[in-house]
């Protein structure tokens, strides 16, 4: 199509775009042209009135015809022309920008690597784009992949990078070719970009100094046949023991209907394996479980085997890493009445060593018995009282308590422990639970995952019910309600689980919950809610609407050595108080970061009631993987309350510990640490089909352009007619078109045509 | 000799059959029923069921049940049936619904496989037993019993400082004394899983004692009301702890 746009208009459309439209005809040519125009007309006049044969439909054809004709021909008379801004030869520069990234190893075109096209075209000087190139322009290169230098040439590229950051990379450029008139930076590589660079804010800032960006795009934009560990979603800290539950997306091209084993490995010990039959759709999702029993840092590696004829093998496998914590988590129960649901939880998770559920037993009116307390001063006076004392616990279970127990402040209390504070909150069906026990309209209410009824909805007599539980299909997935190594197996599990029974009619989940177990109940229509939950500000909060769960450890049914019960319940709590902060909270930046790269620790300080603090001293004190310290001041960052920031580099690969301790005025606030590994990277196979998508918003918001190796022909020429550099102003004339001699043709043709099919003279 | 005529003139031991024991359970809805265990007791005296007049395991019911039951819901927050109580058989799977369970005199009590076999798998799963109304010789019947149940069992003696006589009411058991007659003084004693006494307390047993009796008689005045009261501390101490460790 360009070729033909090229024939008729002499010129490649791009030209036609950069420039601008004119007319070469001076002065009294023009004046001359107006005279001969105004003589022209009465002989045009007494032309339309002639009269003959022809009617008035044939004149006005005919009339239009010869005007058009002459129109051309004026035109042509006019001389137009196409001014075009172009740059002085080799006295413009432009800057070769060089993927030298690991994805340019891959040899997706016929067998031939992508980086074998940057030397065969940059690093042969005889190659005939290199030779048009350097006879406009001097060539400036630059190589880029997590950062951007400047090198002599290609020969020295290894194409070892473990990212690519191009936004970095075009900063990068413009910065080293400021003082220099540059025609335009030249962007060859495959389009990756896998990193967070301020791509728009760069983009902008090219855009506004007139440099244009062109990229030469490599590599194929979609592969014929491979498959891709695309994504893994892991926490990234759990208990230990805890069933991990990760989310991995399969990507495919060309394999559909293929089996394919997932493995999952913990430090390179298979911890679970699963078969997937990949879709027609090009993605699948697998929910896998697997369980994290050894504590500290651990990878995870999650892999699928690679198939006959994989463009890219190194996409079958993701490392993800995980902190698995060997800690006690408190978790306080408040139960309004001494009842065996209160025994049997308790007793569920007597065995884990991770969590310790310390029990406030109301056994009669401001009687309390209390159960796995530190001292004889913890819960001495009954319900915590101040969110210094409720904030000590990473978890709260609300059993048989009436909301009229709590004074408003500590019904407000346990709505901030959710949403403040970020703890987990979970209520248990009860007589004096839900809207049997006036929670309606409550902060309560608001942090739970089920709608509530109002105090007059609330039937007068007790109600009860026996309710078949059911897992939804969200449930079938979820970590807490996983009862088998295989989601058939839980399933299974789950049908054969006896009914339970509710006292607290909950039928409606609120808008933003998940719900995970439903139930059947005889005469109604709408089913139970029965184990629901939702984000609730910085925590979670979770319904479990049935009053005796124990019946699944008890049971007549159920074998003795049946593990449901304490398996569901460790479950449970332990998903209940994951990832609950603690006072001191560190976020590293990424990791898992290739060695050599800094990593930046994000540290928020709190103090008990979880107030932001910002008048703290903060230290973090880095192990590397030789075992030698390093302390570090952790200054505020002000941009927010009760940030503090700092930043260490990597050097060998390995671990590396960050322990973060708070003071103030001396006194402890607490600590934390969270771990970095560095390693190589191999981010780079990921998403590694050309992203033209990417290379093409470059070069559209500078007014570049893109090409492939096929049409990369055209850049020296293009490069030419610029506005930036040393440009002078050329003139190309248009009146030779073939396109107007064609259209003249074609006009004089068709009035002859006419004439002779009509009869006229 | 009047005895020894009288016993000769009794129609054979066969004949009589268990006496009739009207009972109505509790229907489960999740509230608190109290669960009295019935067996087959052993023969003694003349004829089966001493003349067709005595199962044992009903001693001082229903009184004694429902005297408790109310005592329990006028102290404590627990949610308690007071309409009735509730009678199970050793196998009956429906006594798995009711994790705390009363046994009476289980000096006469025998089983047979399957309910040795239910009753085992009640308290490892979580149930808890009260053994109570038994005294002297009879403690060897109730060890063979429990034999049968657990094996390995041990009965372990409960200092009066063991956390169950101090759950709700503190109160010293060895100060109730049998309210009739008992070779001896009163005696306490545990079962815990795999025999750790820092494990879960899986069956109490009161030698020597009968504080039933006490329940069963304290709205008469039969007993003095200070020794009911402590009968009754002991017994609320006994649920509470049973319902919540």
């Amino acid at each position: 199509m360009e070729a033909l746009f090229e024939l008729l208009f002499k010129y490649r459309p791009t030209l036609f775009e950069r420039g601008s439209l004119g007319l070469g005809v001076s002065w009294p040519v023009l004046v001359g042209l107006l005279v001969l125009a105004a003589l022209l007309t009465p002989t045009l006049l007494r032309y339309s009135r002639a009269r003959g044969k022809a009617d008035g439909r044939d004149r006005v054809l005919l009339t239009g015809l010869r005007v058009a004709l002459l129109g051309i021909l004026v035109l042509s008379l006019c001389r137009p022309v196409l001014v075009l801004s172009t740059v002085v030869p080799q006295q413009s520069f432009v800057g070769v920008l060089v993927d030298d990234s690991l994805s340019m190893r891959i040899a997706d075109d016929d067998g031939r690597a992508r980086s074998e096209f940057v030397r065969a075209t940059f690093g042969d000087p005889d190659s005939p784009l290199l030779e048009a190139l350097e006879a406009r322009f001097k060539l400036r290169y630059l190589r880029f992949a997590e950062s951007a230098e400047r090198v002599a040439g290609v020969d020295s590229l290894l194409f070892a990078g473990q990212l690519t950051d191009l936004a970095t990379a075009l900063a990068r450029a413009r910065q080293e070719l400021s003082t220099v008139p540059l025609a335009g930076l030249v962007v060859v590589g495959d389009g990756a970009d896998n990193t967070d660079g301020a791509l728009t804010e760069v983009l902008v800032a090219l855009r506004a100094a007139g440099v244009p960006v062109y990229a030469v795009g490599l590599g194929r934009e979609r592969f014929e046949r491979d498959l891709e560990v695309s994504r893994v979603e892991a926490p990234r800290a759990v208990l230990e023991d805890t069933t991990l539950v990760a989310d991995v997306r399969l990507t495919h091209r060309g394999l559909a209907g293929e089996r394919v084993q997932l493995v999952v490995e913990d430090g390179g010990r298979v911890v679970h394996t699963e078969d997937v039959e990949l879709p027609v759709l090009g993605e699948i999702g697998v929910r896998v479980h697997a369980t994290a029993s050894e504590p500290g840092p651990r990878v995870f590696t999650f892999r699928v085997v690679p198939l006959e004829g994989e463009q890219v093998v190194e996409n079958n496998r993701r490392d993800v890493l995980v902190r698995v914590v060997d800690r006690e988590e408190k978790i306080l129960y408040f139960e309004g009445e001494p009842r065996f649901e209160a025994k049997f939880l308790r007793r569920a998770v007597d065995g884990d060593d991770n969590l310790r559920v310390v029990t406030l037993l109301r056994t009669s009116e401001n009687k309390f018995y209390r159960v796995g307390v530190d001292d004889a001063e913890e819960l001495a006076d009954g319900f915590p009282r101040t969110r210094e004392e409720l904030y000590r616990y990473r978890g709260l279970i609300l059993g048989s308590i009436e909301a009229s127990f709590f004074t408003g402040d500590q019904l407000r209390m346990i709505g901030d422990f959710v949403s403040e504070r970020g703890g987990g909150l979970l209520m248990l069906g009860g007589r004096h639970s839900f809207s049997e026990g006036g929670y309606a309209r409550t902060p309560v209410a608001d942090a739970l995952p089920v709608v509530l009824g109002e105090a007059e909805e609330v039937e007068p007599k007790r109600f009860f019910a026996s309710v078949d539980v059911e897992l939804t299909p969200f449930g079938r997935t979820h970590g807490i309600t996983q009862l088998g190594a295989t989601e058939a197996e839980s399933a299974e599990r789950w049908g054969a689980l006896p009914p339970l029974s509710i006292v607290n009619p909950v039928s409606r989940a609120k808008p933003g919950a998940a719900t995970l177990l439903t139930g059947t109940v005889d005469g109604q229509d709408t089913p139970q809610v029965v184990l629901a939950y939702q984000r609730y500000g910085s925590g979670k909060a979770l319904a479990f609407t049935v009053q005796d769960s124990w019946q699944w450890q008890m049971n007549a049914e159920i074998p003795l050595d049946d593990t449901t019960h304490e398996g569901l319940w460790q479950q449970l709590l332990r998903w209940l108080v994951s990832d609950v902060p603690g006072p001191v909270r560190v976020m590293p930046s990424e990791d898992r970061v290739s060695p050599g790269r800094a990593v930046e620790l994000r540290v928020e300080v709190r103090d008990e009631a979880f107030v932001r603090l910002n008048d703290a001293q903060v230290v973090a004190v880095v192990v590397d993987p030789a075992g030698h310290e390093r302390e570090y001041p952790v200054e505020w960052s002000v941009e927010r309350d009760g940030e503090y920031t700092t930043r260490f580099s990597t050097a060998a690969p390995g671990f590396y510990e960050a322990r973060v301790e708070a003071t103030r005025h001396g006194e402890p606030l607490g600590s934390a640490t969270t771990w970095i590994e560095a390693a190589p990277l191999t981010t780079e196979y990921f998403g590694a089909e050309r992203r033209t998508e990417l290379l093409e918003r470059v070069v559209d918001e500078t007014g570049g352009r893109f090409y492939t190796e096929e049409t990369v022909a055209d850049l020296p020429e293009d490069l030419s007619y610029t506005e930036s550099g040393s440009t002078v102003k050329e003139r190309k004339e248009l009146w030779n078109m073939p396109v107007l001699f064609l259209a003249a043709l074609a006009l004089a043709c068709t009035e002859w045509g006419y004439r002779k099919w009509r009869a006229l003279a | 000799m009047l005895l020894v005529i009288l016993g000769g003139l009794l129609p054979a031991a066969a004949d009589f059959g268990p006496p009739d024991v009207p009972y109505e359970n509790v229907p489960y809805d999740g509230r608190f029923a109290f669960t009295r265990l019935r067996f087959t007791p052993s023969r003694w005296g003349p004829g089966d069921y001493a003349w067709g007049l005595d199962l044992k395991w009903n001693h001082d019911y229903p009184r004694s049940d429902s005297h408790l039951s109310k005592i329990l819901q006028a102290t404590t927050t627990i949610d308690v049936a007071l309409e009735g109580t509730d009678i199970f058989a050793l196998d009956d799977p429906e006594l798995f619904r009711h994790p705390l369970a009363y046994v009476c005199e289980p000096g006469f009590w025998t089983m047979t496989e399957a309910e040795a076999r239910s009753l085992r798998e009640y308290m490892l799963k979580g149930g808890f037993v009260i053994v109570d109304d038994f005294r002297g010789p009879h403690w060897y019947a109730f060890v063979e019993g429990l034999g049968r149940v657990l094996a390995d069992a041990r009965l372990i003696p409960l200092e009066a400082t063991h956390p169950i006589f101090d759950v709700f009411f503190r109160i010293d058991p060895y100060t109730i004394h049998h309210p009739y007659f008992a070779p001896g003084p009163p005696a306490y004693y545990g079962v815990f899983e795999d025999n750790d006494p820092t494990r879960r307390l899986m069956l109490v047993a009161n030698y020597n004692s009968d504080i039933s009796e006490y329940w069963e008689w304290s709205d008469t005045g039969f007993i003095p009301i200070e020794l009911s009261n402590e009968a009754y501390k002991l017994g609320v101490d006994y649920v509470v702890y049973g319902m919540t460790h």
